[in-house]
């Protein structure tokens, strides 16, 4: 088979001393940042992006990290959320309910053992299903045109926005902001500039890891400076987690069920690993709570989440590579850095540049062993690390982001401009305002745009081009029913809040 | 209270209002396709505004802001991040950012002896890492090369 050829090669790129170590340091960095409250891989990855371009590595090497980094995260986030009930990112918060139950009921290692099996499982299983949908999808898709390119953001725009948040409104205005920093700097089309007030370092536009370091990680820190600095939650003892590997084989086939949705769900736009994991819990909590355990600390509540969040986060691989089209803001985050280097994710991908898919499919199979090794044996040394004091670990991460936007451009306005959007950032945490649909329309917008005039140009300024094929049209309803269905459903959609 | 919420909204619909006026004057002289420039910034400045009018109608109740010592603290950092950018060039990568490991590890709580020995570190771990390792030109300061540096 012609597949099974390519995933071969796949490990060939995998295997690579370099790449292994990227992929090593990628899940260390992200079962560290995964794990750490207020530092989540989206800050790590954008943190890196313009360390990868200053050392110049290669693209296939680049997304090895950074992946590693993000299905890294989906183990390190369960450390924290069982043994604090500090879910590191919220794709845990659905392991909070059973996981941090077992710990006080003093199975603090089984729990662990559970989560890092089931994340295992997760994360294997789903790279079966990257492997054997991408191509295919990938294959459907190369017959996309400029107006079915167009359908398909706003499709991934709708889905953002009507399923990330309890207040749809807000995610249209942090859409629309995010859309309009885009088009700060020349219009690529007729050269006319936007938005630069004179500036001349405006003029190629805003750099996306500036935007997101400011809204991610500088308001985060400006979060964390909130609370009094008094006060950091004791960590219990984790005990021996390799002993208690036996225990999860139980919960088998809630780790298979709570794979299978979490892959589905991380494939759709927008959804992600938060919306699986609880998806996976409380239809693993009808389908086999027949004694009323789940909530009190029952292990088949922590695999189903666990391996659901790892599922999604590779799931949400798939638009990325084969459409081009993220559904996340980690996933908008390394769409911007593979467009940074000159590498445009969509249906060709897999064909022209087929090192950095395959490689990457192989590399995720060798980063979950990694995975596996490193948090079963030790997991207590990680979860030694929530003992770092505060003063020491955030000033830390803080300086690192300073160094890395400065690294961009050598430029002080970069870091001005840092702050400004971490103070933005700020005010829309608080105030309950997504910042996820903000990135995608910083990223998406010039390659929507793009493409909506280049298939206006082709039809000589004639609207009707864009719902010219089954496929486009198809997807603009989708599109509407994305906006349209979370209305209908709101009171449904209220009782689900409650839930979580 | 929804106080936020309004502030917010109706200052989204002015931003809105405003970068839609702006993105009316941009002007073409020769055709170059048939949508121009404006139609972006006039459809995302239309989302922005709908949305923020939404939010202006609909508040949501006031977030929990921090009490004043954490507004003082929140204060204190955005104006030390404004002061690393000021200060990296003419004080230079390692003094810049020693000073601003310092007054960010106060902020989170440090003691004064072990804020100092944290700003060193910091600083000269990522000095090692990005100036020396992998090779990023940090900027030297330009103050000590006055002093024939």
């Amino acid at each position: 088979m012609d597949a099974l050829g390519q995933l071969l090669d796949g490990f060939g790129v995998a295997l690579a001393p370099f790449n292994l170590a990227l992929a090593f340091g990628g899940v260390l960095v992200g079962t560290i940042v995964g794990m750490l409250p207020g530092i989540g891989p989206i800050n790590a990855i954008a943190v890196l992006i313009p360390i990868t371009f200053a050392v110049r590595i290669p693209p296939e090497s680049a997304l090895i990290l950074f992946a590693g980094i993000y299905y890294g995260a989906q183990y390190g986030n369960s450390i924290s959320t069982i043994l604090l009930n500090v879910p590191g990112d919220s794709a845990s918060i659905a392991t909070t309910f059973d996981g941090y139950a077992m710990t006080r009921a003093g199975r603090a290692s089984t729990a662990l053992a559970t989560a890092g099996i089931a994340s295992f499982v997760g994360g294997t299983l789903s790279v079966f299903g990257l492997v054997l949908l991408a191509p295919a999808l990938a294959r459907w898709a190369i017959r996309f045109g400029p107006a079915e390119y167009f359908a398909l953001m706003i499709f991934a725009f709708a889905a953002l926005s009507g399923l990330a948040g309890k207040a749809p409104r807000k995610a249209l205005v942090a859409t629309g902001l995010g859309l309009l920093l885009a088009t700060v700097g020349l219009d690529p089309f007729s050269a006319v500039s936007r938005y630069t007030f004179g500036e001349i370092k405006l003029l190629d536009g805003l750099d996306f890891v500036v935007v997101t370091i400011g809204l991610f990680a500088v308001s985060e820190v400006l979060v964390l400076l909130e609370v009094s600095p008094a006060g950091q939650g004791a960590v219990v003892a984790v005990g021996r987690v390799m002993q208690s590997v036996r225990e999860t084989f139980a919960a088998r086939w809630s780790m298979v069920r709570g794979s299978v949705i979490g892959f589905l769900v991380g494939v759709l736009p927008g959804a992600g690993g938060t919306i699986a994991a609880l998806l996976a819990y409380t239809s693993e909590k009808r389908l086999v709570d027949r004694r009323g355990t789940f909530g009190t600390g029952d292990i088949r509540g922590v695999a189903a989440p666990e391996a659901a969040n790892n599922a999604a986060a590779t799931g949400a691989m798939i638009p990325l590579l084969t459409l081009g089209v993220p559904g996340s803001g980690t996933t908008a985050v390394m769409l911007g850095a593979l467009l940074g280097m000159n590498v445009k994710p969509g249906p060709l991908l897999i064909q022209n540049s087929p090192e950095v898919f395959w490689g990457l499919a192989a590399s995720m199979y060798i980063g979950n062993v990694i995975l596996l090794v490193l948090n079963l044996p030790l997991v207590g040394l990680f979860a030694s690390m929530l003992r770092v004091p505060r003063w020491v670990l955030f000033p830390a991460v803080t300086a690192l982001a300073f160094v890395s936007v400065y690294a961009v451009n050598a430029s002080a306005l970069d870091l001005v401009l840092m702050t400004g959007f971490g103070v933005l950032g700020y005010a829309m945490r608080k105030l309950g305002f997504p910042l996820a649909p903000l990135v995608l329309g910083l990223v998406l917008g010039p390659l929507a745009e793009t493409n909506l005039r280049r298939s206006l140009a082709l039809s000589g300024g004639d609207w009707s081009v864009l719902f010219s094929s089954p496929i486009a049209i198809g997807l603009w309803i989708l599109a509407a029913a994305c906006v349209v269905g979370p209305v209908l459903l709101g009171r449904r959609a209220r009782v689900e809040h409650v839930l979580t | 209270m929804k106080r936020d919420d309004r502030i917010a909204g109706a200052a989204g619909l002015a931003g809105a209002l405003a970068v839609g006026v702006e993105a009316l004057s941009f002007r073409v002289d020769f055709l170059t396709d048939p949508l121009g420039p404006k139609a972006l910034p006039l459809f995302a400045a239309a989302l922005l505004g709908a949305g923020s009018l939404v939010v202006l109608a609909r508040p949501e109740a006031n977030p929990g802001w921090p009490a004043a010592g954490g507004r003082t603290r929140l204060a204190a950092a955005v104006a030390s991040f404004l002061a690393y950018a000021a200060l990296l060039f003419p004080l230079g990568f390692f003094l810049a950012t020693g000073l601003e490991g310092v007054v960010l590890s106060r902020l989170f709580g440090g003691k004064l002896t072990h804020s100092a020995l944290a700003g060193v570190a910091i600083s000269a771990a990522l000095f090692v890492v990005f100036g020396w390792a992998l090779g990023i030109a940090l900027p030297m300061g330009a103050v000590w090369q006055r002093f024939g540096g």
